[in-house]
């Protein structure tokens, strides 16, 4: 405030002074904005049909109503989901060199007759008995090893983002970067890097290097380094100015204020970041598999596109006390780690 | 071993910070600089480790003039206490002093956390001269008191045995008597180890009764310089341009800086 104004306020008796009301005009323009574009929008995304049929989901689910649309879908899935899939059937004519004394631990054969319709006699007969290898928990495991693989898809994404991530964040933040140039390309890589969503870039990735884990790391990598090479900058600009300005003034160079004056204090916050980008990045990993980068999506996509709703089931909870899981660990390492 | 030669800086086109400052400070000697508030010591001071860049004038340390060039060489031998201690909060006060001789440790040994024994052996030294114990050793910065953490400023200033430290209003955020404790340590450390102090104060009585010399500053000149003993009522009156109650003046600042204020950038790299 220049020096004539606070002249003029002093000059002007308390009861006259202007008080700002609380809502402007641009407040009022933006609420009267919404006002007018949102229902307008609302009607273009069906928002209205959405609510309607959730309505009628409701009443059905309360048997205020007979039947709906909501209610079908949901019942399609509910009544297949349970109980889970936890056993794996195999037909031993499709095991190579099982060994009948040694089978696999709990595991145990059973013979399934297969019935075919007699239309002469129209009559259901049996025709053959088939062999099957049961493993009580087989699926399980099977579900748990795909997991295992998910999990390290995004853990290696995670490692690839933070890799890419350092140095895009220094180079992002003003005052680090050590050209102009460098400051504006690096948020521009932070921001492509952010805008191309992982399930489109992996699919670029499996035409380049085929079906497999390395197609969904990179993917996750790049996507994940946006965020995180964002998140890096911005926390390094918000740093307090003092700590740095103090040893700067005694020589020490950009480097070694970075390493004392500024990653000491913006540690917590990467290591929250981290945290949630490797929970996202095991969310993630699991839908990558569905355009065949690796981890437990292609799975997921082959039994939903059967109807295996148990197995689908399995999936979904195996997934769930992983993210769980892994939650609770991150937690716990990053409360040890402040 | 300081020279200020017809030193002056221009904030923008009409604010004049410095106005043909000339000093002399030679070593060991603890100079205080006072003034009333924009009268340029902080200015002062900055100016002697590059902070701040003179408009005008020269400033000599040992002999060398400071341009930007010679800062890389001369930062080293200076030490800096600031108002509001600037140590880095999460970091362990041991590793808060040993931060002092990062200008004397490679990048790569520094990002490794690896100082030197001797080194460490020094800091504890110095720990046990400014007042604490081992115990505090591995605290955290931001769990130590405000005293407590000006002393930790005070060892990080004090490490690399520097030529001249810079004190920039090191007890505006103190209570007048940890204020008083440490002006007494930096006094002795400062004639202990044969340092010149350059000192800014707001508080006259602390300037009287710790420092060897006064230099007050009056609109970026030079108002005053001399012992402590010549700053008589009428001296401050001119000094700080009002013709009653300094002394009320000086406890009024001492009790407003006792408030808790935001960290606030003082000047910016150059």
């Amino acid at each position: 405030m220049s020096a004539r104004s606070i002249k003029e306020e002093k000059e002007c008796p308390p009861e006259k002074w202007r008080l700002r009301h609380p809502y402007g005009w641009k407040t009022v323009a933006i609420l009267l904005l919404l006002t007018l574009f949102l229902p307008f929008s609302a009607r273009r995304v069906d928002v209205y049909k959405g609510l309607r049929m959730s309505a009628e989901g409701v009443a059905d689910a309360s048997g205020i109503r007979e039947d709906s649309s909501v209610g079908r879908g949901w019942r399609s899935f509910f009544d297949a989901a349970f109980p889970l899939v936890l056993a794996e059937k195999t037909a031993v004519a499709r095991i190579e060199n099982l060994n009948r004394e040694r089978l696999p631990r709990f595991s145990t054969i059973v013979k399934e007759p297969i019935r075919e319709y007699d239309l002469a006699s129209g009559e259901w007969k049996v025709t053959e008995e088939v062999e099957y290898l049961v493993e009580p928990f087989g699926y399980l495991l099977r579900v748990i090893r795909l997991m295992l693989d998910t999990v390290e898809i995004a853990l290696w994404g995670t490692i690839l983002a933070l890799l890419i991530a350092l140095p895009l964040g220094y180079c992002s933040a003003k005052d680090y970067a050590p050209y102009g140039v460098l400051y504006g390309l690096a948020r521009g890589v932070c921001s492509l890097h952010r805008a191309i969503p992982e399930l489109i870039s992996a699919m670029f990735f499996v035409l380049m290097f085929g079906f497999g884990p390395v197609p969904g790391i990179l993917a996750l990598g790049i996507h994940s380094s946006g965020f995180l090479g964002k998140f890096f900058a911005d926390d390094i600009e918000n740093t307090p100015p003092g700590p740095q300005d103090a040893l700067r003034c005694i020589g020490a160079n950009q480097l070694k204020v970075i390493r004392f004056a500024v990653l000491p204090q913006v540690m917590p916050q990467y290591l929250a970041y981290l945290q949630y980008i490797l929970e996202r990045n095991v969310r993630t990993a699991t839908v990558l598999g569905i355009v065949g980068a690796g981890g437990i999506g292609m799975e997921l996509k082959g039994r939903w596109d059967l109807s295996d709703f148990g197995h689908v089931s399995t999936i979904l909870l195996v997934v769930f006390l992983t993210v769980l899981l892994l939650e609770k660990l991150t937690q716990r390492v990053r409360k040890k780690m402040m | 071993m300081l020279e200020f030669r017809e030193v002056g800086k221009r904030y923008g086109v009409s604010e004049v910070a410095l106005d043909r400052v000339s000093l002399k400070i030679p070593r060991g000697q603890f100079c205080a600089v006072i003034g009333p508030s924009g009268a340029g010591k902080s200015t002062l001071l900055h100016t002697v480790n590059g902070m701040v860049m003179p408009s005008t004038g020269t400033i000599l340390f040992s002999s060398i003039p400071i341009t930007r060039k010679t800062l890389k060489q001369i930062r080293p031998r200076i030490g800096m206490i600031h108002q509001q201690f600037n140590l880095v909060d999460r970091l362990s006060v041991l590793s808060n002093v040993l931060t002092g001789a990062l200008p004397h440790l490679s990048t790569f040994r520094s990002w490794l956390n690896l100082f030197p024994l001797e080194l460490q052996r020094k800091a504890c030294d110095i720990f046990a001269d400014v007042g604490l114990e081992e115990k505090h050793l591995y605290r955290r910065a931001s769990d130590l008191s405000g005293g407590q953490q000006q002393r930790v400023a005070i060892a990080r200033a004090f490490l690399m045995n520097p030529d001249l430290v810079l004190a920039d209003e090191p007890v505006a955020s103190l209570d007048p008597k940890i204020s008083e404790d440490i002006l007494r340590l930096l006094r002795d450390a400062s004639r202990r180890t044969n340092t010149a102090v350059l000192c800014s104060l707001h508080q006259v009585n602390l300037a009287k009764e710790y420092a060897d010399r006064v230099v007050a500053l009056h609109k970026g000149r030079i108002a005053y310089d001399d012992g402590a003993g010549g700053l008589t009522e009428d001296v401050l009156a001119e000094i700080y341009g009002h013709s009653s109650s300094v002394r009320d003046r000086a406890v009024h600042r001492t009790k407003m800086s006792q408030i808790p204020m935001s960290p606030k950038r003082e000047a910016s790299a150059p």
